[in-house]
């Protein structure tokens, strides 16, 4: 073993302790010594001992006593006993108190010996199954380990999983799945899935990974709707479970809730439809004029043909136009969008940009008012964009304002805010139509708009590049009187 | 010579009202016109039409599903015939059909939309046809 090996020798005779001594040293054991039980148990308490021979009748505290005490504290040290009334029932008794062998005086030192080395061979035999037994335990918690990782990170996921055996039994499952199912407490393994699934369209699917012709490569991959009030949307993904051999185990369900993914996917594609929708209408106007024209189906008038290709070329300019703001507004969703933003003088860009209409005001003798005040406060903003949306404010203002009418812009620092609006005085938005007019391709409808050509996407960009800026917008209107458009923008703070 | 056909041409869209307005009118019908759903009724009374051109979706998408309904629920207007203009295939993949559509839906003929004004004169006719056999 290359450890010492120690023994203890409790006995009241200096000639048995002596003796033992003498013959274990010469055997390369360690050896102390008690002259009684109690010394005894005090050098066993202090020191770790492989082996003791104890003598059954010693004064103070007797073999048997000890033997007592000392399996209270160490269950393993091998006792043997050495009495001077060898029979059979000290022996028996002397055994029950958890001595392993027993040796009668008077003994040579080779019977010694040999009682001695088996009791070194069973505590050499008993250390090593501890010693296992030690090593079983730890590779246990190993496993218990390896097994409670593996349930963590089922647990974490934030997938849905279920596994299902052969009997179409419910084996594992996390808290996601229940989640997502709505799965009540008590579930059990070994469940049968279609009494405690209450989707039917999700045990179908799971079937269908039990079909016969789902091969070990398969994966079924379907949608389910979950029915109210949940009406999630979960994309199942199914697949067998087979072992090294082959065997079948069952199948592993992981569940995807993919909601929010339709959602945006259905604002998509209503989306392109409406484009479609826009695209199509002045089109299909463009080719039933230039056919009308062709054929003559309008009678002879040139008059009457003059107005359809004046009116022709008027939708073909505003489909050019719809097609400039599209532009500019997928500009504005995709999120790479660069801005970039300068200290502006937002006065200057106002005054510009009303100077652009001129000529489109005086069409209408619409009287341009500008209250702005001297010094203005700085914003940080993309002077592109700027324009693009006092371009659009007032270009709205003078394209539904009456003959005659006015156009206001007022721009004053609230707080810090910079308020800036533009009003008109024409024809007004009704009280149901206000709350829609800054939803994509939203035209209000009446007898003034019918001929006011427009793309629906003018105040989508507004309201988009304010809220790129950080700011807000509201409208307020009146039926009849006239709009006014409020954008607010953040103040650039000095700092420091 | 008595008196001219009326048609009465019911839709949101200003251009198509005015092109076929124009080759109505060269095809020797009387042509009267409204914009939308709600100025029907006041129309009908007003004008007297021997058939109206229906649009579907005029202020919400089954305005001219509705319209079909109050004219036909009415005992004085209901022998006017509907030609119903729908432009719903295209967008949804769903297709009406008198044939299915037309006793549910109050109509008496349906068109799709985009059709050119000799599409439009060729479905009106065959309307008064029909009629006049049933």
């Amino acid at each position: 073993m290359g450890e010492t090996i120690n023994i203890l020798v409790v006995d009241d005779e200096k000639g048995i302790r002596e003796g033992c001594r003498r013959i274990l040293a010469s055997e390369g054991y360690s050896v102390d010594v008690g002259v009684n039980g109690k010394e005894g148990l005090e050098l066993a308490k202090a020191k770790q001992y492989d082996l003791i021979l104890v003598d059954l009748m010693m004064p103070v505290m007797g073999g048997i006593e000890l033997m007592e005490e000392l399996r209270r504290f160490d269950s393993e040290v091998i006792m043997i006993v050495v009495t001077g009334f060898a029979t059979i029932e000290t022996a028996v008794d002397a055994m029950r108190h958890g001595a392993y062998d027993y040796i009668p005086k008077p003994f040579t030192p080779d019977q010694l010996l040999v009682v001695v080395n088996r009791g070194l061979e069973k505590r050499r035999l008993s250390q090593q199954t501890l010693r296992l037994m030690e090593e079983r335990d730890q590779k246990l918690l190993e496993v218990a380990n390896e097994k409670s990782k593996l349930h963590t990170i089922v647990i974490s996921i934030a997938d849905g999983i279920l596994v299902i055996n052969r009997e179409h039994q419910l084996v594992l499952w996390n808290p996601a799945a229940i989640k997502m199912l709505g799965l009540r407490g008590g579930l059990e393994a070994g469940s049968e899935i279609n009494r405690i699934i209450p989707q039917k369209d999700l045990v179908g699917v799971i079937d269908k990974g039990f079909s016969p012709d789902s091969s070990q490569y398969t994966v079924i991959s379907e949608e389910i709707i979950l029915p109210p009030p949940d009406k999630k949307t979960i994309m199942v993904n199914v697949s067998r479970v087979r072992d090294e051999a082959g065997r079948d185990f069952g199948v592993v369900a992981t569940l995807n809730d993919i909601t929010t993914l339709k959602e945006i996917n259905e604002i998509k594609s209503q989306f392109v439809t409406m484009v479609t929708h826009e695209l199509r209408a002045p089109l299909s106007a463009i080719e039933g004029y230039l056919s009308a024209y062709l054929t003559g189906a309008a009678g002879s008038d040139p008059k009457m043909y003059q107005q359809m290709m004046e009116r022709a070329r008027q939708r073909a300019h505003s489909l050019l136009e719809l097609i400039n703001d599209l532009l500019q507004y997928s500009r504005l969703e995709s999120k790479s969008v660069t801005r970039k933003k300068e200290h502006l003088d937002i006065s200057e860009i106002i005054v510009n940009t009303v100077e652009l209409f001129k000529v489109q005001g005086s069409a209408k003798d619409i009287r341009f008012e500008l209250n702005i005040p001297d010094s203005f406060p700085l914003i940080e903003a993309d002077r592109s964009e700027m324009e693009q949306l006092f371009t659009n404010l007032i270009s709205n203002a003078i394209k539904y304002n009456v003959k005659n009418g006015r156009m206001i812009v007022d721009a004053r620092p609230e707080g810090h805010f910079l308020h800036i609006s533009v009003s008109d005085t024409g024809i007004g938005i009704d009280e149901e139509s206000l709350p829609c007019v800054f939803d994509e391709f939203y035209r209000v409808c009446g007898p003034e708009t019918r001929y006011v050509t427009g793309t629906g996407l003018g105040l989508s960009i507004v309201k988009k590049i304010v809220e790129s800026h950080f700011g807000q917008i509201k409208v307020e209107s009146e039926l009849g009187k006239g709009t006014t458009f409020t954008v607010m923008l953040p103040i650039k703070q000095d700092k420091g | 010579m008595g008196k001219k056909t009326k048609i009465l041409l019911v839709d949101n869209d200003v251009d198509f009202i005015d092109l076929n307005k124009a080759v109505l009118e060269n095809n020797g019908f009387d042509v009267a016109v409204a914009y939308a759903g709600r100025e029907v009724m006041d129309k009908v009374k007003f004008e007297q039409p021997d058939l109206i051109v229906l649009d579907l979706m005029m202020e919400k998408h089954d305005t001219g599903f509705a319209v079909a309904k109050a004219l036909k629920a009415d005992p004085i207007y209901k022998g006017i015939p509907i030609l119903m203009l729908t432009a719903v295939l295209g967008e949804t993949g769903m297709d009406f059909s008198q044939e299915f559509d037309g006793y549910w839906m109050k109509t008496d003929a349906f068109a799709n939309k985009p059709l050119s004004p000799e599409e439009l004169i060729k479905s009106i006719n065959e309307l008064f046809v029909k009629n006049k056999k049933g």
